[in-house]
């Protein structure tokens, strides 16, 4: 290298800079020989600094990220480290540390990666991780953007394995990609204005879109395939809530299928109802409208009123319909488009609690007090009984 | 500080709007013990007396605070006009003033010097204490009262990210508008309720500690109280419950002992000195020093739902919201400093205060932000 001196051995300017076990060396490139030692200038936390960001760039080539991710999450973790709370954490928090800023790189570039699958790549717990996460965004002060739920599906459907036949995937199972995407986008779409998506993992919902939309695609062949049977053939995990999820998704679509007349008269159910998705997707926008009124004006003016008077409102409508026509020829009156927890009855009415008049200075009566204690008697038998425990528990193992 | 001004000092324009609470007793080093406590009693049954309009807050009324400092300021006026949250618990009582500087042993026999000088250090702590948890109080009540456009209060309560010093002096154009309105706002008590339609936070936990300061043999006492748990090996403090009010105490051999589990802070405080009676019955010379709350949490309900993938887009520098890790929406408020979990039924839980009126504030903050997520 020009300008750092000449070897003394050959006299040549080719030295090239060399690190021997993290010491740095100056090596004349042409007769080995070394001009200068460097000290040891790599302390125990440089060296762990150096380890984790040789994990970070090794985690972003595994998930095959774009190059410049790569800069970023390092960039990420060294300004982490230089906070001394992360520098004198533990390994297995470092190691987590690791996972929490490619996916902060990830987010902010809309790459949909989720927290369960960095969790698996580092065998890491999701309490854990959840615990490192929020307190490096808190930390770095960061701005961390939501998953993107559009390419999350994207990446998701693409990894079921039903777009070729294979001896595990019968060939009235295999489905057309694009297709499959379509109508999944737009099953999740309609999950998230039907308030499905909001507070609850993504994961599972898309699961269960993706379900649907394969089995509306052909429904003939594919209705008799289960949920845990469709992910298994897919080589897909099946999140445990999706079953839940796609009751729900189903729930919504036969709500829609009240309002097109040639489907009201059908009479519907969770099963038959998925040959007609396809009909229902296209119409979605305006079916939703129909089928669904505002839940929140319903829901504070219902909350005020004693909750008899709600069924009340609910039987007149009931006769409103068998006023002219009978049932089943008027579109069913719109259901409330509120999220699940809502709709559900309350487990319980909580009481409003008695208004209190404690001044936290009422005089304390010694029987109250006295109830809380021991009398010597039942000190005595406590401390036998202590003792016998204590003798039971001591006793030595047979020879 | 100089002699008290009287109130009719105040200006014109406000005469008559600020209630006619008597001077307080001159600031502490000017007087003995004994005459601080006479002039303290008699200002508090001057105040008693006048307490239709709002019971005084300690750290806002403290009497040991220089009179000056809340007077003259436009602001100030604002918060004795406005709504205090405590006048719909009980008007003209002071259940919800923190007595909690009274030591319990005046009642008692033993009135000795550390007790007095423990009060004084907790009077002194609340003056220290009583600037900065005014300021920041006095601006949320220019919004409570809904003098300002909603959405340019709350940019403002916003906008000032910790910083108590700087909010006070910058808006001054609130505060000549508040000042205006304040002069023809008639005198009624306001309910806590002002904007937020008749919903008010429940309290459902408060946390509390005490020093009983005396050292504390546990295991003679997980053997002579019925009540208590005590396992070494897990946790290094004894883990007492009592009925009424119900409660859960954890009491560490050094004396200090945390008070969880009861709805309001004088239950807290009742219960924490029936704890201390248990130990003091127990044989251990057991006191009741720095009664001090230390969280508050409250709960209540909007009644409907909340878009939170919405509010954390247009609230990002407060909102976290990870649906992967919790369905819930975690707000950090700056001012008060609270944080509130809002999840998608509506249901919102606050927590973090050490005061009531945090609580309160924080929610009336809140509501008309998720308001504005209510069409879907």
């Amino acid at each position: 290298m020009p300008g750092r001196g000449r070897c003394p051995d050959c006299g040549s300017t080719e030295l090239v800079e060399d690190s021997h076990y993290s010491q740095s060396q100056l090596v004349c490139s042409d007769c080995g020989c070394v001009v200068t030692e460097g000290v040891l200038t790599t302390t125990f936390s440089d060296e762990g600094n150096l380890r984790g960001l040789r994990r970070v760039r090794d985690l972003c080539r595994v998930l095959q990220l774009p190059p410049t991710f790569e800069d970023t999450a390092v960039a990420y973790y060294q300004q982490a480290y230089r906070h001394s709370g992360i520098r004198a954490a533990r390994l297995q928090k470092k190691e987590v540390l690791v996972g929490c800023c490619v996916l902060i790189t990830c987010r902010q570039h809309n790459w949909p990666l989720t927290m369960g699958a960095i969790c698996t790549l580092l065998y890491a717990d999701l309490d854990v991780f959840s615990s490192i996460y929020m307190q490096i965004v808190k930390l770095l002060g960061l701005d961390v953007p939501s998953l993107c739920l559009a390419e999350l599906v994207k990446t998701y459907c693409s990894s079921f394995k039903l777009f070729q036949a294979s001896p595990s995937v019968p060939a009235k199972y295999v489905e057309d990609k694009e297709k499959m995407l379509s109508r999944t986008l737009q099953l999740v779409e309609l999950a998230n204005e039907t308030w499905l998506v909001t507070g609850r993992h993504p994961l599972p919902v898309i699961t269960a879109a993706t379900f649907l939309a394969w089995q509306s695609l052909q429904p003939a062949d594919r209705l008799s395939c289960s949920l845990a049977r469709f992910c298994k053939l897919a080589n897909v995990d099946l999140p445990y809530p999706a079953s839940s999820r796609l009751q729900e998704l189903l729930a919504v679509l036969l709500r829609m299928a009240e309002q097109l007349a040639w489907l009201r008269v059908l009479r519907l159910d969770r099963r038959s109802v998925v040959k007609h998705i396809g009909d229902l997707l296209q119409h979605r926008h305006s079916l939703v409208r129909l089928a669904f009124r505002d839940g929140t004006a319903e829901v504070e003016t219902r909350g005020k009123e004693p909750p008899a008077w709600g069924q009340g409102q609910r039987e007149g409508e009931v006769g409103n319909n068998s006023l002219g026509l009978p049932q089943g020829k008027r579109p069913a009156s719109p259901a409330l488009l509120l999220p699940p927890c809502m709709l559900k009855p309350p487990k319980r009415i909580c009481p409003a609690p008695p208004v209190s008049t404690v001044t936290g200075d009422e005089n304390i009566s010694d029987s109250e007090i006295e109830q809380y204690l021991r009398t010597p008697q039942e000190v005595r038998d406590f401390q036998r009984a202590q003792a016998a425990r204590q003798a039971a528990t001591s006793v030595p193992n047979p020879p | 500080m100089a002699s008290a001004p009287r109130p009719e000092r105040v200006p014109r324009l406000l005469a008559g709007c600020l209630p006619p609470y008597p001077p307080p007793p001159p600031t502490v080093g000017l007087l003995s013990m004994e005459q601080e406590e006479t002039y303290l009693e008699l200002y508090l049954d001057q105040c008693a007396a006048q307490d239709d309009l709002a019971p005084p807050r300690s750290p806002l009324f403290n009497p040991v605070a220089p009179y000056g400092m809340y007077i003259l300021n436009a602001s100030n006026l604002d918060t004795a006009l406005n709504s205090n949250p405590e006048v719909k618990e009980a008007s003209g009582d002071f259940s919800s003033v923190d007595l909690s500087f009274l030591p319990d042993e005046v009642t008692q026999e033993n009135k000795d010097q550390p007790v007095i000088s423990s009060r004084h250090e907790t009077e002194e702590n609340s003056e220290s204490q009583s600037p900065q948890s005014r300021l920041p109080s006095l601006s949320e009540q220019d919004i409570g009262l809904g003098l300002n456009s909603s959405s340019l209060s709350n940019s403002h309560s916003q906008l000032h990210p910790g910083d108590t010093d700087s909010v006070q002096p910058s808006p001054e154009k609130p505060n000549s508008d508040s000042l205006s309105l304040a002069s023809i706002t008639p005198m009624t008590p306001m309910t806590p309720v002002s904007e937020c339609c008749g919903i008010v936070p429940q309290l459902q936990n408060i946390v509390s500690t005490v020093n009983l300061a005396c050292k504390l043999d546990l295991k003679k006492i997980a053997l002579h109280a019925k009540n208590a748990e005590y396992n070494p090996k897990r946790f290094a403090a004894v883990i007492m419950r009592i009925r009424e009010p119900r409660t859960t105490a954890l009491i560490f051999s050094s004396g200090k002992m945390v008070c969880t589990g009861a709805k309001s802070e004088e239950q807290s405080r009742l219960a924490a000195r029936k704890y201390a009676r248990v130990v003091q019955k127990l044989g251990f010379p057991a006191r009741f020093l720095d009664f001090k709350i230390q969280n508050m949490v409250g709960s209540c309900d909007v009644r409907f739902p909340i878009r939170l993938e919405g509010l954390v887009l247009t609230h990002q520098q407060f909102s976290s919201y990870e649906p992967e890790l919790f369905p819930g929406l975690i707000y950090r408020m700056v001012k008060p400093r609270i944080v509130l979990l809002i999840f998608v039924s509506g249901k919102v839980v606050l927590t973090g205060a050490k005061e009531r009126s945090e609580i309160y504030e924080a929610f009336e903050n809140i509501y008309p932000i998720l308001k504005g997520f209510k069409k879907a």
